[in-house]
């Protein structure tokens, strides 16, 4: 090229040059994170396994870590939120409690788990206590705990629950749930609740026979006290309702209609037979159905052979003594516990959302999205999630607790109602990013 | 630079951007043209006449060889539904070329060439563990089509021409990352495309020295890919047995579109066109790919696409400012063929608006032409809702916006 021509040209050049920088686009202008009418300086999260990050049947540190309230103190901290303290594990003792983790599958496809013993933080065996946690603590979910365990006393003594005890300062020992959220909530700004899932929880997985449903006046006054301590000095929060238990992996794995499919391919003549409380609380022999629920550790009794019976567990050719050897109450859930289970979490949730409406209170609907997720599964990203067992991987080991991805879901959809509630732009996670199951390596 | 190392550095990376027209679709063949606007159905330029409209080709008046090479440089910003980070493109570049030759008697009725053109194209490249990872992490899309073209003047006013286009050269490498419980693995699609035939064909009618019409219909090519190569990375054992194809067959439609232009020339100097075009994106039902054997259960993936047919206008003019200089402005604006719930990744698009230059600077039988373009894919969001109600959660919620700067240069020799 000759001078004559680059003299002509330069400015065409220039202009050019001039739009290859200008040419990125940018959007990150239009999502600033923003804390809306809430703020976010100090947040406290109460409730019980959820809130703890409880997954795989155990507490552990990776549990810990990727819990809803960690998630969401995170991205809180986008838009103005502060240090969140949760009551880690150390990497010593990262796998706390112990869990369940998937060694395997048999041949015909039924996962297998073992025990994680190594690197626990079990402190006695006799009551079980873990190593203690000194100092501030903003996480403040306590496995096991029920709404109607707030106001025990000793609750968080080496006698009571050891989540609590690990956490409950030795001057103040005898010191009860609720005194201990009134305690920090004096200094919060923000919360999240959700406690009620246990009030129901031991009923359902013990088939009706362990464990009872807390009355609804006694849940509904503790909620109220609960929620009214925490607005005392004017905190902004959110709660969520109680998801009902009947859609988890822990009642939707195990199938009676798979059960008899297997037990006719082996013979004709047999049939699924359920031991179940009949009226005036008789134990009572019957043919199952497809509407009564077998808890996920049924699988692990349903087949085998028992001494003296010529059935294996669950078969049978009637109701008569000796026709049968029905599976055992406590791993089915049949129709009437099942309303008893569905009713309480109806009252129990209208109970909640009272109170949240009452204080103007965000609300996560937790049985309503776990509902839809049991329909028709969530999309993250376009990854399929579903209410499956191993392959959903939004369940953990235990059919009961979310993994990782689970509770990023759960973060997620705890700051869209945040967001709506209290007019602010706080940004959800990629759930992606976040496990479902963890397979062997 | 001479021919021969702008040959070379275009036959680096014969492909291009979706630069313009909408979905794949690029229209980057004459560098004069590139520098209007993108205007050509209604004008006889030069020898891009065979790619715009091949009933022009008898009209122009001189024979000659040309050659053009662009520089596509797309920026694109994404941030997911919900999320405040933005992604980036890990930045690539590509360059469509264009070649023509014209040959005939000097005043005879009949021309004839030859032309080499990629009308199709597309390379992104996206940001690493972006959240769109499952739908795409890399597209490159290639074609080019060579033209064998004839063009006669029935009268001193009307001209016909038609083409035989041959799909010479596409290929496709398509990857992205797969979703596993507890990490990610890859999968690329790597494949050639069968070579296909078509045509384009165009009318072109110039009633007086200041007026001249054009049509022209570019024919629907199929890309069949068969036998292209599946490879798998970074899957675990425990899953390697559901991830076993290593052969998969794929068809892409290269749409037909259909051109209308008008040129106005009120003096010597001055050239000003006007093209609307449809392109008949509606053929673009699904992208679907057959595998040899199952990839995690299913030995087909079937991915909605429902493009509309579009439209572009295009407006550009040249000047004559100098016996040796011509200077050229123009504009487009393009229509997206893609409905909201439908945007994916491989082409994150909306209407386009863009806006070109370009100057020539001719030695007598010599001539050097440059054109810049800058398209701006307009802000779109589409949403997790909208994915659901469309049943194509197959890909991702959020906004995109994308910026693509085209500089070119032409060099032409007339006979």
């Amino acid at each position: 090229m000759n001078t004559f021509l680059f003299r002509k040209f330069t400015p065409l050049a220039a202009l050019l040059g001039l739009g290859i920088t200008a040419c990125q686009p940018d959007l990150e202008d239009d999502f600033k994170p923003n804390k809306g009418s809430a703020d976010f300086s100090r947040y406290i999260a109460v409730g019980n396994s959820l809130t703890a990050g409880f997954s795989d049947g155990g507490l552990y540190l990776e549990g810990q870590v990727n819990s809803y309230p960690n998630i969401l103190a995170t991205q809180f901290r986008t838009a103005g939120g502060g240090e969140f303290n949760q009551p880690l594990f150390t990497e010593a003792q990262r796998n706390g409690s112990g869990y369940l983790s998937l060694t395997g599958f048999t041949s015909a496809g039924t996962p297998t788990t073992a025990n994680v013993t190594t690197n626990l933080a079990v402190r006695s065996l006799n009551p079980t206590l873990y190593t203690r946690y000194e100092g501030r603590v903003d996480n403040l979910g306590v496995p096991g705990i029920r709404l109607s365990d707030i106001h025990t006393a000793g609750y968080g003594s080496t006698q009571g629950n050891a989540y609590f005890e690990r956490i409950t300062p030795a001057t103040t020992a005898t010191q009860t749930y609720f005194q201990r959220v009134k305690a920090e909530a004096a200094t919060a700004t923000f919360f999240s609740n959700w406690l009620g899932n246990n009030d129901i929880l031991g009923y359902a997985t013990t088939g009706g026979v362990g464990g009872i449903i807390t009355r609804t006046d006694t849940f509904t006054l503790k909620n109220n006290r609960i929620v009214n301590v925490l607005t005392t000095n004017g905190a902004k929060g959110i709660v969520a309702t109680i998801p009902d238990v009947t859609n988890i992996p822990f009642f939707t794995t195990v199938r009676v209609a798979d059960i008899r499919a297997r037990f006719k391919a082996a013979n004709p003549a047999l049939d699924v037979y359920i031991q179940t409380t009949g009226t005036a609380g008789a134990q009572v022999v019957r043919l199952a159905t497809d509407a009564d629920l077998l808890t996920l550790p049924s699988s692990a009794v349903i087949g085998t052979a028992t001494t003296g019976s010529p059935f294996p567990v669950g078969a049978g050719v009637g109701t008569g003594v000796g026709q049968s050897n029905p599976v055992p109450n406590q791993f089915v859930l049949d129709a009437t516990e099942q309303t008893n289970v569905r009713t309480a979490t109806t009252a129990f949730n209208t109970a909640i959302t009272n109170k949240a409406n009452e204080k103007g209170l965000a609300i996560f609907d937790s049985n309503a999205f776990f509902a839809r997720v049991a329909t028709s599964g969530i999309t993250t990203n376009g990854v399929t999630n579903t209410a499956s067992f191993i392959s959903g991987n939004l369940f953990s080991l235990d059919g009961v607790h979310p993994t990782p991805r689970g509770y990023a879901v759960i973060a997620n959809e705890m700051i869209r109602a945040i967001n709506s509630k209290y007019n602010a732009s706080v940004p959800t996670v990629n759930p992606n990013d976040y496990r479902g199951v963890r397979f062997p390596q | 630079m001479n021919l021969k190392s702008l040959l070379l550095a275009g036959g680096a990376l014969l492909s291009g951007t979706a630069a313009s027209a909408g979905g794949y679709q690029v229209t980057l063949a004459g560098q004069k043209n590139n520098g209007m606007g993108g205007v050509g159905v209604g004008l006889s330029l030069d020898q891009a006449a065979m790619f715009y409209n091949p009933g022009a080709l008898a009209m122009v008046k001189d024979r000659g060889v040309q050659v053009g090479v662009n520089l596509t440089l797309a920026r694109n910003a994404f941030v997911a539904e919900g999320s405040n980070q933005q992604r980036e493109l890990r930045n690539s570049y590509t360059t469509p070329l264009n070649f023509y030759a014209g040959f005939g008697p000097a005043e005879g009725k009949f021309r004839a060439g030859i032309a080499v053109y990629t009308p199709f194209g597309s390379k992104l490249q996206y940001a690493n563990g972006w959240e769109g990872r499952t739908s795409l992490t890399d597209i490159d899309l290639k074609s080019v089509f060579v033209q064998p073209t004839v063009s006669y003047a029935i009268t001193d006013q009307l001209s016909v021409g038609a083409g035989l286009v041959v799909l010479a050269y596409g290929a496709v490498n398509l990857q992205r990352d797969i979703a596993l419980p507890d990490s990610y693995g890859h999968v690329e699609l790597d494949g050639k495309a069968d070579t296909k035939f078509g045509f384009n064909a165009g009318i072109f009618f110039k009633p007086s020295d200041k007026l001249s019409l054009g049509i022209n219909y570019r024919s629907k090519i199929d890309a069949v890919v068969k036998d292209g190569d599946v490879t798998f990375s970074g899957i675990p054992a425990s899953f390697s047995s559901r991830f076993q194809a290593t052969k998969f067959n794929a068809t892409l439609p290269l749409i037909a579109t259909t051109s209308v232009g008008l040129g106005i020339m009120p003096n010597e100097k001055l050239t000003i066109g006007f093209d609307a075009s449809l392109a008949q994106w509606s053929k673009y039902r699904v992208l679907r790919f057959d595998f040899d054997q199952q990839v995690n259960g299913s030995t087909v993936s079937e991915s909605k696409r429902a493009y509309q047919d579009a439209l572009t206008f295009r407006l550009g003019g040249q000047y004559k400012l100098t016996e040796g200089l011509t200077v050229r402005a123009g504009g487009a604006y393009d229509q997206t063929p893609v409905q909201d719930g439908f945007v994916t990744p491989e082409t994150p698009d909306n209407d386009r608006i863009s806006g070109t230059v370009g100057a020539s600077y001719s030695f007598g039988k010599f001539g050097v032409d440059l054109s810049a373009q800058y398209v701006g894919i307009q802000k779109r969001t589409q949403t997790q809702n909208e994915l659901i109600n469309n049943a194509t959660t197959d890909r991702i919620a959020g906004t995109y916006k994308t910026n693509i700067v085209i500089p070119g240069i032409g060099l032409n020799y007339a006979f």
